[in-house]
């Protein structure tokens, strides 16, 4: 019997309380043990890996993920999607719909997940469209998505506009037991909207989105949900509104849950001023006092998990004036470090950290990972917290190299990355 | 039809070039008082001798407009402002130009620096353009108006009319009405006009004021009577037809009602009040005509004739800015 042993390390499970010096054995791809302390001498393993100085935790469920493969896979190809996933330390991750052709039927899930398992690396699962072809209409075969394996549904970075629709998706998924995603933006308040409106718009002569756009609809689907019973997601919460009302529902009872990503919690709408297009996001870069709601939130459980937002953007699409240039940007190499920031900042613990990182996103989709138990599947990271290194786009693994982090300083390296306890992150090298 | 406006001649008046401290011009924000000043004095000095040859400091230059939008005035003075100073102009207008076929405004920008052109006069219908050019060509950027964000060289024109009328800036009280929200021309005024000392008003609907534009240190005013209560100066902007049609103001008929400058209102600003709009006017829309060409106190026709100055001001200045 093979065992692969991992001590030394500092082993963070919030799942079980555990932050504390141990050890870890995997044997046939589960964890077999997890002591604190340190092992004897005498016992018997195939591979000892000494972790002296880094952090083994629970592998990243990064739950918000833009796959450009199908469709614009010149901008990145499944296997760098995962190459740069496994490198930052993720072991699962979930894709959007918003693919060429859109992921609203069961087959583009089987397709997209057979696609990924041949390639390798961290488990990759799908979200269904909630409205075929992502147009906000018509409801898409949600059953048989779920049948497929889709971990929840959504209708991307549109929110759906239309209460009657939206009242029968979330009655309809309520069945399935699969949590509805939503990017809450009115899109008649944000109707050609540039930035988020305030001063900075203002000056800088951009069309403003009013922040209000993000707690109304997320209003009318929490009031939806209270004669519905479905399960309720937020997606990139980024507004201090939207976060109260989070706060309340949960108060309240109702199965709300959010994520945030970095950029709403480490930068603000005044970094538009220069019109550089690598800011120019969905949603966009809010006020100072949103970004501290965001970190309150966080620290406080309001906001369950931090995803990535990974979204590849064509170059050309960013070469642009601010209006017309495309948002998004690049979030893969540096989700980890960049929440690591936080606990460098002392607003949350390490702790706290891997629980939005891996177990809460874990626990949202219903999916393995975010615990180091013995007996579960051996996905996990191990990472050197406190190696600083500055974000460079350029070297990023994954192709898609817009980021709004350029020449930032961060800390936090990724030393392994382990999938059903084998070791995805250093790649093996070719025999 | 009407008097000639024959400008007073200005003792700031300066005979030597004005001096920046930027290589590009690309908005009033962020720009010094003595840099504005200087530039106003020398505009006041080419305002002084409008024929002759002053300055040849484009001597051997070349200039290129690059006119993403329609414009009559501030491309055509552009134009005469660079060749009074010797300088030999480009026009490139967008309508039939390989923009049309799609090509990017990059990829126009690395085409025309091929061509090794001194400065660039770019309008553009994107905020921030001006500012995304300068950083791809090595010709010095003019900013000749980028969406909703900045028209410089307006606002020193209008600057420079207000000093030949008035003697000062300092301490007027100017009224700015009409659609501030997608107004360029208001944003560089706010700037240049609060930088020299006075003091502004914004005059519109809500639906046309952009967010917390209070914080640019402007005091905001929804009844024009009480907006441009003894004003000494009342700035018109023009309202884009479509934005009466029901959207952000009810009709064209209300909006001159409510907001549109006729002689009653401006009974109620300052005895000796002037009047100025950017062009082009929409008569009866955002003002009537008997207050347009009010030649006392309308100095629309002599904003156009300082536009040249002023022009040529910037041009110089830029021209002879040591590297």
């Amino acid at each position: 019997m093979s065992i692969t042993r991992l001590y030394n390390a500092r082993l963070v499970d919030p799942a079980q309380s555990i932050d504390s010096i141990g050890y870890l054995d995997i044997v046939e791809g589960k964890i077999s043990a997890l002591q604190l302390g340190q092992p004897a001498q005498k016992d018997s393993c195939t591979l000892k890996i000494d972790c002296k100085g880094s952090v083994l935790a629970p592998g990243i469920v990064d739950m918000r993920v833009q796959s450009a493969d199908p469709g614009a896979e010149h901008l990145e190809s499944l296997s760098t999607l995962l190459a740069a996933a496994a490198k930052g330390g993720i072991t699962a991750l979930a894709c959007l719909p918003n693919t060429r052709p859109v992921i609203d039927e069961a087959s583009a899930i089987d397709s997209l997940c057979l696609r990924a398992s041949r390639i390798g690396g961290p488990k990759l699962y799908a979200y269904g469209a909630a409205t075929k072809g992502l147009s906000g209409a018509e409801m898409a075969e949600l059953g048989l998505m779920a049948e497929a394996g889709a971990v929840g549904f959504t209708n991307g970075a549109t929110s759906i506009a239309n209460s009657l629709t939206m009242r029968r998706l979330l009655s309809y998924s309520s069945m399935l037991d699969r949590p509805f995603m939503q990017h809450c933006e009115d899109p008649d308040l944000t109707e050609n909207g540039e930035m988020n409106e305030g001063e900075t718009s203002t000056r800088l002569g951009l069309i403003g989105m009013p922040s209000e756009a993000e707690v109304i609809i997320l209003n009318r689907d929490l009031q939806l949900l209270r004669r519905l019973g479905a399960r309720y997601h937020v997606a990139h919460i980024s507004t201090r509104a939207a976060i109260d009302a989070v706060r309340r529902a949960k108060a309240e009872g109702l199965a709300v849950t959010a994520d945030t990503a970095p950029p709403y919690f480490l930068l603000n709408e005044l970094a538009v001023s220069t019109y550089n297009t690598a800011f120019k996001l969905l949603p966009p870069l809010r006020s100072e006092d949103d970004r501290q709601a965001v970190i309150e939130g966080l620290a406080d459980g309001t906001i369950d998990a931090i995803a990535s937002d990974h979204m590849p953007v064509d170059r050309d699409a960013k070469t642009q004036p601010f209006g017309p240039a495309q948002p998004g940007a690049s979030g893969l190499d540096t989700l980890l470090a960049l929440t690591l920031t936080l606990v460098h900042q002392n607003h949350i613990s390490l702790a706290r950290a891997i629980e939005v990182l891996s177990l809460a996103p874990a626990t949202i989709l219903d999916i393995d990972g975010g615990t180091l138990s013995i007996g579960a599947a051996a996905n996990f990271m191990v990472f050197r917290p406190d190696s600083s290194w500055i974000v460079k786009g350029a070297e990023f693994t994954s192709s898609s190299r817009i980021t709004p982090f350029e020449s930032h300083p961060v800390q936090g390296i990724v030393d392994f990355t382990y999938v059903n306890g084998v070791q995805i992150y250093p790649p093996a090298p070719l025999s | 039809m009407t008097k000639p406006t024959s400008p007073a001649t200005d003792r700031n008046a300066s005979s030597a070039p004005a001096s920046l401290q930027k290589r590009h011009l690309l908005g009033i924000e962020g720009m010094s008082p003595v840099e504005i000043r200087s530039l106003l004095d020398r505009g006041s000095y080419f305002a002084d001798h409008p024929t002759k040859v002053t300055s040849t400091a484009l001597q051997g230059k070349t200039i290129v407009n690059l006119f993403y939008e329609n414009s009559t005035r501030t491309r055509t003075s552009f134009e005469l402002a660079a060749k009074r100073l010797g300088g030999s102009v480009l026009n490139i207008a967008v309508a039939g130009s390989s923009v049309k076929k799609g090509e990017t405004l990059l990829d126009t920008a690395t085409t025309l620096n091929a061509m090794h052109p001194d400065i660039l006069v770019i309008r553009h219908n994107c905020s921030g353009a001006a500012q995304l050019l300068s950083q791809r060509v090595d010709a010095a950027v003019i900013n000749a108006g980028d969406g909703r964000h900045e028209h410089p060289t307006q606002a020193l024109l209008d600057a420079l009319t207000i000093r030949r009328r008035v003697g000062r800036i300092e301490g007027l009280t100017v009224a700015i009405c009409g659609d501030i929200a997608n107004s360029r021309v208001a944003r560089s005024n706010i700037h240049l006009l609060s930088t020299l000392g006075a003091e502004i008003r914004l005059v519109c609907p809500p639906t046309l004021l952009p967010a917390d534009v209070e914080h640019m240190g402007v005091s905001v005013f929804t009844d024009m009577e009480d907006g441009i209560a003894n004003a000494d100066i009342v700035m018109m902007l023009r309202l884009q037809t479509e934005r009466m049609a029901g959207t952000e103001t009810p009709s064209q008929r209300e909006y001159f009602n409510l907001f549109g400058l006729n002689k009653d209102k401006l009974m109620r600003a300052a005895p000796k009040a002037l009047i100025m709009h950017p062009g082009p006017m929409n008569r009866g829309v955002e003002i009537d005509s008997e207050t347009a060409d009010d030649v006392e106190k309308s100095l629309i026709r002599l904003q156009v004739e300082m536009g040249v100055a002023a022009r040529m001001a910037c041009l110089e200045a830029i021209s002879v800015r040591p590297e």
